[in-house]
Formats: C-alpha cells, structure tokens, sequence
C-alpha cells in the first residue's frame, strides 16, 4: 500500500514521498526503510517519521536490540578471553572489548575489569556478518563519559522508552533534575543504568523512567512530582 | 572551509642524500595505491557505484533523532561528569548566542541616565545640586 509522512506503516508498504525527495538531493533513510531498485519499501511496523530537511525513518516498538556502529551501550563483563573481554549487550552474540582500548591502558598496564562489572561503552564496529566490538574511548584517547559503571542499579526495558527519555522535549528528566542527586547511564541497547544516594532514592528514579513510557508530557511531570513528594515526606 | 592540505616535503629536499628512505616510501604509496584502483576496476562497473544514489541507509536512530547524551548525573552525585555536561553546555551557548557580562536592559539604563546627566550637565548646570541632594535621600 502507499503510504505518507506519519502514517501508520506495515512491512511492504512503500512510499513515494520519499523517492521523490530523493530525485532532488541526498535522502538519509534510517531504521524500517529499505531502497528496493526504484521503491523505498518498509520493512518494520510503525509510524513512518520525517526529520527536516531530508531524514526518514520509522518508529516502532522493540525490545531487540541489534548493534550498530557509534551506539552507545550498557554491557555486562561474561568472560575474559586473553586479549579481549566478550560483554553481553543484549544482541544476537556477544561483543569484544579490546583491554587497550581503555583510557591510559598498555601492554604492560591492563586495566582493572572483573567477570560481571557493568561497562558504559561505545559501538565501533557492528555489522551483520561480524561479532560487534566496543571500545570505552573516544577518538583522542579519553575516556570522556564511558568505562566501568560501580554499584548502581541496572534495569532492562523497551528501546523506544529509551529513545523517549534521552529525547530534549521528555520533560522527565527536567522535572526530576532538582529534586535529589542521582546519576544515570542509558544504552541504546535498552538497558538503564542508576545510582542514588539511598536505596529508596534510586527505586523512586527506576520507577520514574519506567513509569512514563505511556504516559503524556503534562502526566509525566505530575508523576514526577507525585514521585518527588512522597519521597521527602518520608525522609523528614 | 577549504580542505586542509595534506603536508608534502619539497622535492629538492627528498632529492637529498638522508632522505632516501622517505622518497622510496612515498613511491611505493603511490604504487600501491594505483594498483588498489586496477585490481577491481574489471568487475565494479560505474552501475554498481552509482546504486544507491542519493540514498543512505543508517541502521541507527542515533543520526535520526535529536537525543541526549545517555550519560547524565545531577545535584553533585558525579563531578566529573558534571563537569563535562557544563562544558557540553557552554559550547552550545556560545554557538546559539554571545554570552553577556551586562544584559540589554542594565546597558540600556545605564546609557539613558549617563545621557540625562550629560544633557543637564551643559544646559542647565544650575539644577544639578538639587539632583544630587535627592539622590542622597534616597
């Protein structure tokens, strides 16, 4: 069936707009859309997105994740294998993880990553046919916001709820900003990882993030303050 | 911008007697990478090049979307990546718009009283004692 810009879309639709976008200049077509000879097919269930000037893609729900290049995610440490460690990040085989790309590592200076720590950790290569492999820093040698995680909380949830947290209009994070100190790291791959000052502290930010995945913009900040109050009164 | 200019030494220098070495190497760069342009020419016919056309594929939503950067901490928990999110922060202000010492509203009463008194300075320089006192009553 033919289908336009924020339609609901089904695998084999296709759409027009796009292709004629594309006869005119360069076309970014992101994830659910596939060039098929002279057609832009879709190929996941969603709705169909357009970012100006010239990106599409379309927003579905998933829970899989399947790695690809410059994501960042949260993997947990399964096994060291001479120069490399295997982290599980949740995609069909485990990924490598180099012990020199670490900030400040050497031959001679390994870094300090046990089985089972949680990393914070950058996709560098991820292709269909390949196992992915991850590195913890950036191009100039720093290690900037990745690397091992200590203590916290990790928690799995969908993609999109992670799309919809990191997005600047979510106004969860904003309304939860001022109220008690805590730190989060979120992967692409769908997990989340928080650390609080308290135990209570850190289940009242897990149940926030995992709360407002249904939930409209006005709710979520009524949530938030719901969320905030109860926790001070039990406090003081 | 102009592309920056890949640095070359001159040939007279690589023509010296010490540099030898890096002539050689630099002709065997070239060679090579000749050869890399034949090696497929026969079977990567300009169709296959011209493809995708005007179409790129991204399996992220990364380059889709506008997100934040994932990792985030608040109210002290961690400085340090406090510090890089103020940094990240910075750089985004100074793009949008040039930061102030003095906002437009301060500037602009600041100005408008400098000139009230520089206009009552020359044309009426006897009421500026009975200004003065008021402002002390004030």
């Amino acid at each position: 069936m033919k289908v336009s810009i924020d339609d609901v879309v089904l695998p084999g639709d296709y759409c027009e707009d796009i292709v004629n976008a594309g006869e005119k200049s360069k076309v970014i077509l992101g994830p659910g859309l596939r060039k098929e000879i002279d057609k832009v097919y879709i190929t996941k269930s969603g709705v169909l997105r357009k970012r100006a000037p010239n990106t599409y893609w379309v927003d579905s729900y998933q829970k899989r994740y399947v790695p690809s290049r410059a994501e960042n995610v949260i993997g947990v440490v399964v096994q060291k294998a001479g120069d490399t460690f295997r982290v599980d990040v949740g995609g069909s085989c485990t990924a490598t993880l180099s012990y020199l790309s670490f900030e400040g590592a050497t031959k001679k200076n390994r870094p300090e990553v046990q089985v089972g720590d949680v990393l914070y950790a950058k996709m560098l290569i991820a292709s269909k046919d390949m196992e992915p492999e991850l590195v913890c820093v950036d191009s100039h040698g720093k290690k900037g916001r990745l690397g091992v995680l200590n203590d916290g909380f990790v928690f799995k949830c969908s993609l999109n709820l992670v799309r919809k947290v990191l997005s600047p209009n979510c106004p969860l994070l904003n309304s939860l900003k001022n109220e008690w100190p805590f730190e989060l790291a979120v992967g692409m791959n769908g997990r989340i990882w928080i650390k609080a000052k308290t135990m209570r502290e850190t289940i009242a930010v897990g149940n926030a993030i995992l709360g407002c995945e249904y939930l409209s913009d006005s709710e979520i900040k009524s949530m938030c303050t719901n969320i905030a109050s109860l926790l001070a009164g039990h406090v003081s | 911008m102009a592309p920056v200019k890949k640095l070359e030494l001159p040939k007279s220098v690589l023509d010296m007697k010490f540099m030898r070495k890096a002539k050689e190497r630099k002709e065997r760069e070239i060679e090579n990478t000749q050869d890399h342009h034949g090696l497929y020419a026969n079977i990567i016919t300009s169709e296959m090049r011209h493809a995708s056309g005007n179409f790129i594929s991204e399996t992220s939503f990364i380059y889709c979307e506008d997100l934040l950067e994932g990792r985030l901490s608040f109210k002290g928990m961690n400085p340090e990546i406090e510090r890089l999110m103020e940094q990240e922060n910075k750089t985004t202000d100074i793009d949008g718009e040039m930061q102030k010492d003095i906002s437009d509203e301060v500037l602009f009463e600041k100005l408008d009283t400098f000139k009230k008194r520089k206009h009552s300075n020359t044309s009426t320089p006897s009421k500026q004692p009975a200004t003065k006192k008021k402002k002390r009553l004030n």
